[in-house]
């Protein structure tokens, strides 16, 4: 840890980064913008004009940033819980249980749309938290709850959801095209509605896992010495597992499936600015809505045609990781 | 008392059907079924999303009133000269509402998630899709005319569409034999056209047979083995030039087997112009024109 001077430099560089993004993807579109438009834009609002700012290129960016920060904390909150380095959002089988969803959503054409979610996003919400629930009562069957075996039932009960996903696949494939949008991801359909709904549960989220930041500091000690220093161990498990499963399901909803966020941004920032958990859920949220308004800016503005994000998150996060990880040995 | 119950109701269903009959003539159905109220006035600015409905625009005098079009809008000429919004499946949603339109006419083949996200922008989006044969395209053309306030332009472009339609058909009654017909979409393997599409539709109506008719799809690929069992009496290569044709109807008589079907060796291998045929638009009677004249030379005149 490099203390307290070395924290604030991270936390000043983050916030810079991040309003610097947010205003980078204001201007930068398909259709040429200068900050002088921008400018005169707010001075006199004209439809076309609040259109491409505020409808299109803001809610984007704002929904992008919303969907980072859920990636990054349910991850940084799943690493603590299963005390793995190796967790991710979509270990316990949400990406799995909400990609089976929106494409049976998608094969069914299943349109109805809820709470500024289409009608694949929404089935992809419920389906990714029920297979969270039903792992997560599979596991309690065998005398009281192992983490092991939350794990494991996860990591199979994703597999059968995949299964079923590809054979959909495989029976309809003139579904692919939209496959593809939920299975790599994108903010191509990014509305206020979208982020006006996650953003409460996001800051709720937020809130309590920093609240309970302690507690997931005790757990690293093991359940026993954590219950024997006084932390509900058992109510504290539950709720960072039902946080974490919120904000992926919610991330995939209304985004479909980005990886590597979860994963890559807590390990980031535990190296850059150590791993008591308090700091560490904050900066996380931070850190990953930032990178995921980047990693969006790159997707739609390499090509003519959009990539899907989720290629993005890869590419630039695997090698920033490795060269994390090899700096610090 | 439970007589005037029903009657009561009888009246109600009546009435609600007349209602509606009256409303309908304000609103009219997209292809997703989809009600789409009638401009007030004719629309000024509009985005077509499709070549063949870029084509029906021009060929409805519309050309001066389209703002934005694919990037594969290549006919009439003047069209490519227009704002692109991008391709079929990746419209920029933000090019569109940069355009500023007052209509979008979008078709099936574009995403609908990113129909619907113009949707919610607030622009007026009306989807059409490409029909099976071309019975379904003078609908298609008068659905144009009615959203974009060209009714009468529309009636009379179906209305000649259909009497050249009418002339061949007059020139083909009583032929002796409905040639069998291999048709080729040169480009990436023997992709053909199956049942399903309006190409089927129209062989049958130049009054030929298309030996892929029994597979149910629109375009499928095809076998080579099919083709010699088949034994087409003619191939009519879809390609973008001539050279083009060419390269093709080298390729195909160039695999084994081939040289020996019947259009290989008579020559009966003709060129059509890919740019007319692969759009659902009034070009088709061209198409058409050609393929009766290449397939019944002598009610048309002459050799081919």
């Amino acid at each position: 840890m490099s203390g307290r001077p070395g924290r604030r430099v991270f936390w000043a560089a983050c916030l810079l980064l991040c309003l610097a993004g947010f205003l980078v993807s204001l201007l930068s579109g398909p259709v040429r913008t200068t900050p002088g438009d921008l400018v005169r834009f707010i001075k006199s609002p004209d439809p076309v004009r609040a259109a491409i700012f505020l409808d299109l290129r803001l809610s984007r960016a704002v929904l992008a940033f919303l969907v980072g920060a859920a990636l990054a904390l349910s991850g940084a909150i799943l690493q603590g819980y299963f005390r793995n380095p190796m967790a991710d959002p979509f270990v316990v089988g949400v990406s799995s249980g909400a990609s089976l969803g929106a494409v049976v959503a998608t094969a069914l054409g299943f349109e109805a749309a809820a709470f500024g979610f289409s009608g694949p996003g929404l089935l992809a919400f419920v389906s990714g938290l029920g297979i969270v629930s039903l792992v997560y009562g599979l596991s309690m069957r065998r005398g009281g709850l192992k983490v092991e075996t939350i794990l494991l039932t996860g990591i199979a009960a994703g597999a059968l959801a995949s299964a079923l996903t590809s054979f959909l696949l495989f029976m309809r494939s003139d579904s692919y095209d939209q496959a593809v949008f939920w299975l790599l991801g994108s903010f191509q359909l990014a509305e206020w509605g979208q982020a006006a709904t996650i953003a409460p549960w996001v800051a709720l989220c937020l809130v309590a896992s920093v609240w309970l930041a302690r507690d997931m500091d005790l757990l690293a000690l093991g359940d026993e010495t954590a219950q024997a220093l006084g932390s509900p161990v058992r109510r504290v498990r539950k709720a960072f597992l039902a946080m974490s499963a919120l904000l992926a399901a919610l991330s995939v909803a209304v985004s479909g499936i980005i990886g590597f966020v979860g994963l890559v941004v807590p390990h980031w920032v535990r190296i850059l600015i150590g791993p008591a958990h308090r700091p560490l859920f904050a900066a996380s949220a931070l850190a990953g809505g930032t990178f995921l308004l980047y990693c969006d800016l790159l997707a739609r503005n390499i090509l003519p045609a959009e990539l899907p994000i989720g290629v993005i998150t890869a590419a630039v996060g695997a090698p920033f990781f490795l060269y994390l990880l090899y700096k610090k040995r | 008392m439970r007589k005037q119950g029903l009657s009561v109701s009888v009246f109600l269903v009546l009435a609600a059907v007349l209602g509606h009959g009256s409303a309908a003539a304000q609103v009219i159905t997209d292809s997703l079924g989809r009600p789409f109220p009638r401009p007030a006035r004719p629309p000024g600015r509009i985005v077509s999303m499709a070549p063949n409905i870029t084509e029906i625009l021009f060929a409805l005098g519309l050309g001066d009133r389209v703002v934005g079009v694919t990037r594969f809008c290549d006919y009439p000429p003047e069209a490519a000269r227009l704002p692109r919004i991008g391709g079929l499946v990746d419209p920029n949603v933000e090019i569109i509402r940069s355009l500023d339109p007052d209509l979008v006419i979008a078709f099936r083949g574009n995403p609908l998630r990113l129909v619907d996200r113009i949707r919610k922008l607030g622009l007026p989006v009306f989807v059409l899709d490409i029909g099976r044969g071309f019975e379904d395209l003078p609908a298609l053309i008068a659905k144009i005319g009615r959203v974009t306030g060209t009714e009468a332009r529309a009636e009379a472009l179906a209305a000649s569409l259909l009497d050249r339609l009418g002339a061949v058909d007059a020139a083909l009654r009583g032929i002796a034999a409905r040639p069998k017909v291999f048709v080729l979409l040169y480009g990436q393997g023997l992709w053909t056209s199956g049942g399903e599409s309006y190409v089927n539709d129209l062989i049958g109506r130049a009054g030929g047979t298309n030996v892929a008719a029994a597979l149910p799809k629109k375009w499928a690929l095809y076998k080579r083995e099919r083709i010699i069992r088949d034994d087409p009496e003619a191939v009519f290569i879809l390609a973008r030039s001539a050279a083009d044709f060419e390269a093709g109807r080298k390729w195909l008589a160039g695999m084994p087997g081939i040289a020996a079907v019947s259009a290989v060796r008579t020559g009966r291998v003709y060129e059509i112009d890919e740019n007319a045929a692969s759009r659902y638009g009034p070009r088709l009677v061209d198409v058409l024109d050609r393929m009766a004249a290449l397939l019944h030379p002598d009610r048309f005149g002459g050799e081919p």
